[in-house]
C-alpha cells in the first residue's frame, strides 16, 4: 500500500491526545467524602506517570479512530490492488493515424489504408476507445475519442486523402496528446501510412508516453518509380517591343529506371503551345525550355505536363501566366548636364525583363504634369528639384505613392531643394566632403534588414565595400522627422537614406551616379542595387504564378479584384470589404468575407481556386494555381518499425504494459477510493466509542 | 410479598416511626420463625432434675412428686430477663452513605430492632451513644425501650470518634452484667478494638459486635481521581481509585478479617454488615447467637 498524501501521517501524531486522556486521571473538583482515610493513607502514591493506561476498549476505539482518520487523509492506494481497475486493464485507447497526404493516392495505397482503418474499428473492444487522426503536413482529429467505435467507422468513411505532403510528427503529437491524457491500461496509436522518408526527420519531436506503442501499418508498396514536374519557371524577354515568354520546367525521375521518351507538353488556357519528349536519368532530372511565346495580355492558365504514372496528382504543374510588368522611370537632369550625365543610370535600368524598365529623361526645370503620368520613380540626378507647379506635382506624386530617388553631386546645392519639399526631405544639401586625398572612402550599409539591401545581406551577394567615394555631399537633417539611414560613409556621413512621405518613399544617395564621384557605377552590386532600389521605390511586388498545397492566403489582399498591375497586391483600404465567392478545385463553392476571419483561405486542393466578387457573377475571376509539393513525389520510404522505435519509449512498443505501469498513483487512488472505506469505518468507530464512553460514565455514576 | 424484600433498608428508610419501623421488621420476622428451629428459646421448659438440698422450694414440681413420689426440680432454659445495651458508635464516620441510607441509619434501624426484639424477650434494654466520649446512656431498663427509641431516633453523628477511650469509660458505667451489642464501623486499629471489648468481655458482659459498613468501603468501586476527604478528621487525599483499589481492599479485608479473627478468638461474637444487607440477616446474626449464649449457660 502507497500513500499520495504521506505529510498527512503527521496527523498521527494526535494518538497522544488519547494516550494522555487515559493515562491522567480526571480529578474531580469537588472533595470526595469518605469515612476514614485508615486505609487510602497507607497506600503509597502513585503519579501520572507511574499509571496505566484505563479503560483500554475505549483508548484503543478512540486511538483507532484517529489513526484511520489521518490514513483517510493520507490518501492510501493499492499497488496490487485490482479495485476499480478490471476493466481498464483489458480496455484500449487507440489512436488511428490515417495518412491523407497526396502520396496516398498512389496506385490502391488510400483504399488500403482506409481497410486498414476500418479493420481496426471493427476490431475495438467493448471496453475500448479510439479515436481518428488525419493527417499530412498538418493534423487533425476527425473522431473525438468517444466509446461510440460505429462513430468511427463513420469517420473512416469520411475520410478524403489531400493533397499535402506527409508529415510524421505533427500526427505523432496529436497521438501523443491523446495517449497521454487517457487512463486506460494498454495505449496504441495505429499508424496506416505509405510511410515515405521525406515525411520523418530525425529531429522532429515526438514521442508517445511511457507505455504507449506505435503500431504501423503499411499499405505502401515497394514500387516507388514515379515522375513529376517539380518546378516551372517562367523566363521573360523582349523581342523589339513584344514581350516573350519562355516556360521551363524541372522533370524529375524519382524511380530507378531511365525515364526514356517523357514526353513534356506545356499548354495554356488548354491549348498546346509546345510539347518536348526528353530522357531522365534514374533518379536525377532535366529542365525542359519550351519555346519561346508571346503571353497573350491577360493572365493565362499554364500547365506542364507529362504522361501520368500511378501518382498522377505531380504529373501536372499549373501556373498562373500574367502579361509582363513593367516599371516606368523618369530622370530628372540639371538643365545644364551634359550628354550622358545619366548614362550608367538609363543603361542600368534598360537591361533586365521582370520587370521591364522604361526610363525616360527631363530637365527637371521642364517637367509637366503629363511626364508623371503613369511613372513609377522619378530620379532626380544631382538636379534642383522642380519648384512651382512642376513641384507640387511630383510633391503630389510622391505623396500618392510614388518613388523619388535624389542623388547629390556637384550641381546639388542648398538651393537645390525649395521649402516646399522640406517634409519630403526632411533637411538641407550641405558642403562637399572631398576624399581624394584620402584615396576616396567607402560606404557600410548599416542596416541589411532593411528591404532595400536585405538581398544583399549574404556573402557574394554584392560587395559595396569595393566602391570606392571620392566626394559626396554633407546631408544636413533638420526638423523632427528623421532620415532612416541605410548606409554611411567611414566618417559617419549619410551615404544612403530613406524617408516615407505619404504612401510614397523618397530616397537620397549623397554621392551622384556619374562615374565622377565614386566609381560606384562600375562596380557589379551596381546593377542589381539599382534595380532593387527602383522596385523597392515603385512598392513593386511580383505576383504569385502559384502556390503549394496547404498554404494559406489572405483574400483581403490577394486577389485585388478591381485593378491589376504592378500595384495588384497593394491592400483594399480598411472598411472596404468584399464578399467573395471561392470555387475549389473539386468545385465546391464557399463565400468569405474580407473583412472576417474567412478571408484566410487555406489551399486544400490541388489545382485552380477561382475567386471572384460576389455580387458580379458574370464579372472576371481570379485564377489562383494549387500545386502539390514535389517533396511527396519522392516515394522513398522508410522502415516502419525504424519510425516505431524513434517515438516510443525503449521497451514499451512491443506487447499490452500493465495498468500499474501506466496509470498515474493520483489516478490509482482515485479509482480505489479507499478513503471512502476508512471514513466510513472511522465513522462507524466514533459511533461505537460513543456507546462505550456513555455505558462507562452511566456505570460510573 | 416477601419478607426480605420488606425487610429492605430502602424501602425501611421510608417509615419515620422508629417502633413502627422496629415492630414491623420484628414482627415479621418472628412470623417468619414459626419455622425455624429457634423457635421458644427463653421461656421454655428444658428439663427435671432430682431435689438438692439448697433448692428452693418453690421450683419443685409437685405433680411430679405426685406421681412419683419423689422430689424434682423444674428447670427453664433461658429465662434471664438480661439486660440488653446497645452500644452506638455515633462518630463523624458512621454518617456516611453511597446509596440511600448510612451507615447511621442502618446502625439506627438496627439498634431499634434490637431492642424492641429484646423487649419482646422480656430483657431490659437501654442505650449507650459515643464518639469520642460517651455521649448518651439509657440504663438499661424494662421500661426503658420508648426512651431507647427516642434516644435512637434522634442521634446524631457530628465528631470523630475512637474505641478505646469510650470502652473504658462504658465499663466504668456498665456495673451489672449485660449483652451488650455494639454497632460501629469499626475504624481503629483491632488490636485496640479487641482490647477494650475484652475489657467489657472480661467483666462478664456478653459483646456482639456488629460491624456495619457501607458497600462503597467493602468494593471501592470509585474511577475517578479525586480527592478523598476523611469525614471525621477533615483531611483529604489525592487518590486515583484505579490504582489504589487493589491495594485498599487488600488492606481493608486484611482488616476485617483480623478483627473477626481476633475477635472470635476472644470469644466475642463478630458480624459484620453492608448497609445493602436486610435488616433480617441483623436479627438472624443476633438470635443465633443468643440462642448459643442460652446453650451455654
Amino acid at each position: 500500500m502507497s500513500l499520495l498524501a504521506p505529510l498527512f501521517l503527521a496527523g498521527l501524531a494526535a494518538l497522544v491526545v488519547p494516550i494522555l486522556i487515559h493515562l491522567t486521571q480526571r480529578t474531580k473538583k469537588e472533595p470526595v467524602p469518605f469515612p476514614s482515610l485508615m486505609f487510602l493513607r497507607r497506600v503509597p502514591f502513585k503519579t501520572t506517570r507511574r499509571q496505566k493506561i484505563r479503560n483500554w476498549l475505549l483508548f484503543l476505539l478512540r486511538s483507532a479512530a484517529i489513526v484511520i482518520l489521518v490514513m483517510a487523509f493520507a490518501r492510501p492506494w493499492m499497488r496490487n490492488s485490482l479495485v476499480g481497475t478490471a476493466t481498464l486493464d483489458r480496455a484500449r485507447e487507440v489512436v488511428v493515424l490515417l495518412d491523407r497526404s497526396y502520396s496516398m493516392a498512389h496506385g490502391e495505397r488510400w483504399d488500403r489504408a482506409v481497410e486498414a482503418a476500418r479493420d481496426v474499428a471493427a476490431g475495438l473492444g467493448p471496453d475500448d476507445r479510439a479515436s481518428l487522426v488525419l493527417f499530412s503536413d498538418r493534423a487533425e482529429i476527425a473522431y473525438q475519442p468517444l466509446d461510440d467505435p460505429a462513430g468511427l467507422m463513420s469517420a473512416i468513411n469520411r475520410a478524403r486523402r489531400g493533397a499535402g505532403t506527409t508529415r510524421f510528427a505533427p500526427a505523432l503529437q496529436l497521438a501523443e496528446q491523446i495517449l497521454e491524457e487517457s487512463e486506460y491500461a494498454r495505449r496504441e496509436a495505429i499508424l496506416i501510412s505509405d510511410f515515405q522518408r521525406a515525411g520523418w526527420s530525425a529531429e522532429e519531436e515526438a514521442l508517445l508516453p511511457e507505455g504507449a506503442r506505435l503500431v504501423p501499418v503499411d499499405v505502401g508498396d515497394r514500387e516507388t518509380a514515379n515522375r513529376a514536374v517539380t518546378e516551372v519557371a517562367i523566363d521573360r524577354g523582349q523581342s523589339g517591343s513584344r514581350e516573350r515568354v519562355s516556360v521551363l520546367a524541372r522533370i524529375a525521375n524519382f524511380g530507378t529506371e531511365v525515364a526514356n521518351d517523357l514526353e513534356v507538353s506545356l499548354d495554356l488556357d488548354g491549348q498546346r503551345i509546345d510539347s518536348r519528349t526528353v530522357d531522365v536519368e534514374a533518379g536525377g532530372t532535366t529542365v525542359v525550355r519550351f519555346q519561346p511565346f508571346t503571353p497573350p495580355q491577360r493572365e493565362a492558365l499554364g500547365t506542364v505536363g507529362i504522361s501520368e504514372d500511378e501518382l498522377p496528382m505531380d504529373d501536372a504543374f499549373r501556373f498562373l501566366l500574367s502579361p509582363g510588368q513593367t516599371l516606368s522611370a523618369l530622370i530628372l537632369e540639371h538643365p545644364n548636364a551634359p550628354v550622358g550625365e545619366s548614362l550608367y543610370l538609363e543603361r542600368a535600368l534598360g537591361i533586365g525583363s521582370d520587370p521591364v524598365h522604361t526610363v525616360s529623361r527631363r530637365s527637371s526645370t521642364r517637367l509637366d504634369p503629363s511626364h508623371l503620368q503613369g511613372r513609377d520613380v522619378v530620379v532626380v540626378n544631382d538636379a534642383p528639384l522642380p519648384r512651382g507647379t512642376a513641384g507640387r506635382l511630383l510633391r503630389e506624386f510622391v505623396l500618392g505613392g510614388g518613388g523619388l530617388l535624389v542623388t547629390l553631386g556637384q550641381r546639388s546645392t542648398a538651393n537645390s531643394w525649395p521649402t516646399e519639399f522640406t517634409d519630403l526631405l526632411r533637411g538641407t544639401v550641405g558642403t562637399v566632403v572631398d576624399r581624394l586625398d584620402d584615396r576616396g572612402t567607402t560606404l557600410s550599409v548599416t542596416d541589411f534588414d532593411h528591404p532595400l539591401l536585405e538581398l544583399f545581406r549574404t556573402p557574394r551577394s554584392g560587395d559595396f565595400s569595393r566602391a570606392r567615394f571620392f566626394r559626396y555631399r554633407r546631408l544636413n537633417q533638420t526638423g523632427d522627422s528623421e532620415w532612416d539611414v541605410l548606409a554611411r560613409f567611414d566618417d559617419g556621413e549619410i551615404a544612403l537614406a530613406e524617408a516615407r512621405v505619404g504612401e510614397g518613399r523618397v530616397v537620397v544617395l549623397t554621392s551622384g551616379l556619374t562615374n565622377s564621384w565614386n566609381d560606384f557605377p562600375v562596380q557589379p552590386v551596381f546593377l542589381p542595387f539599382l534595380h532593387q532600389l527602383t522596385k523597392h521605390l515603385a512598392g513593386y511586388a511580383p505576383g504569385r504564378t502559384w502556390f503549394a498545397a496547404g498554404e494559406v492566403v489572405d483574400l483581403d489582399v490577394f486577389p485585388d479584384m478591381e485593378s491589376s498591375g504592378v500595384r495588384s497586391g497593394v491592400v483594399a483600404s480598411s472598411g472596404d470589404y468584399r464578399e467573395l465567392v471561392v470555387e475549389s478545385p473539386s468545385g465546391t463553392r464557399s463565400v468569405r468575407n474580407t473583412g472576417e476571419d474567412s478571408r484566410y483561405l487555406t489551399l486544400e486542393e490541388q489545382g485552380v481556386y477561382r475567386v471572384r466578387l460576389l455580387d458580379d457573377e458574370a464579372g472576371p475571376s481570379e485564377i489562383v494555381a494549387v500545386n502539390v509539393s514535389s517533396a511527396e513525389s519522392d516515394l522513398a520510404t522508410i522502415d516502419p518499425e525504424e519510425l516505431a522505435s524513434a517515438v516510443t519509449v525503449s521497451g514499451s512498443s512491443s506487447g499490452s504494459t500493465s495498468f500499474s505501469a501506466t496509470l498515474t498513483p493520483e489516478e490509482r487512488e482515485r479509482r480505489q477510493g479507499l478513503w471512502w472505506y476508512l471514513l466510513v469505518a472511522a465513522l462507524l468507530v466514533l459511533v461505537a466509542e460513543t456507546v462505550l464512553s456513555n455505558r462507562i460514565q452511566h456505570a460510573a455514576r | 410479598m416477601k419478607t426480605s424484600q420488606f425487610l429492605d433498608p430502602k424501602v425501611l428508610a421510608r417509615i419515620d416511626n422508629l417502633e413502627l419501623l422496629a415492630r414491623t421488621v420484628v414482627d415479621g420476622f418472628i412470623n417468619g420463625l414459626h419455622h425455624s428451629p429457634y423457635f421458644g428459646l427463653s421461656v421454655d421448659f428444658a428439663e427435671h432434675r432430682q431435689y438438692m438440698p439448697g433448692d428452693d422450694i418453690r421450683r419443685v414440681d409437685w405433680r411430679v412428686f405426685g406421681r412419683t413420689d419423689r422430689f424434682y426440680v423444674k428447670e427453664y432454659e433461658a429465662d434471664t430477663n438480661a439486660n440488653f445495651c446497645v452500644l452506638f458508635d455515633v462518630s463523624k464516620s458512621m454518617d456516611y452513605g453511597s446509596k440511600e441510607i448510612t451507615k447511621l441509619d442502618y446502625g439506627r434501624y438496627l439498634a431499634a430492632c434490637l431492642s424492641y426484639f429484646s423487649r419482646t424477650q422480656r430483657d431490659r434494654v437501654g442505650i449507650l451513644t459515643f464518639d469520642s466520649a460517651v455521649k448518651d446512656y439509657v440504663p438499661s431498663s424494662a421500661k426503658h425501650l420508648d426512651i431507647v427509641l427516642h434516644t435512637i431516633d434522634n442521634l446524631e453523628a457530628s465528631n470523630p470518634g475512637t474505641i478505646a477511650g469510650p470502652i473504658n469509660d462504658i465499663a466504668e458505667i456498665l456495673t451489672r452484667r449485660s449483652i451488650l451489642v455494639l454497632i460501629s464501623d469499626l475504624y481503629e486499629d483491632p488490636d485496640v478494638v479487641v482490647d477494650s471489648l475484652n475489657l467489657l468481655r472480661h467483666k462478664g458482659n456478653d459483646v456482639i459486635v456488629f460491624h456495619v459498613l457501607d458497600p462503597a468501603e467493602i468494593e471501592f468501586p470509585f474511577s475517578d481521581a479525586a480527592h478523598f476527604q476523611d469525614l471525621e478528621s477533615g483531611e483529604s487525599i489525592p487518590v486515583v481509585p484505579d490504582t489504589l483499589r487493589d491495594q485498599y481492599l487488600a488492606l481493608m479485608n486484611e482488616h476485617m478479617n483480623t478483627l473477626e479473627h481476633r475477635l472470635v478468638t476472644s470469644r466475642i461474637d463478630y458480624c459484620r454488615f453492608d448497609t445493602s444487607s436486610p435488616l433480617d440477616f441483623a436479627l438472624f446474626e443476633y438470635l443465633a447467637r443468643r440462642h448459643r449464649l442460652a446453650r451455654v449457660r
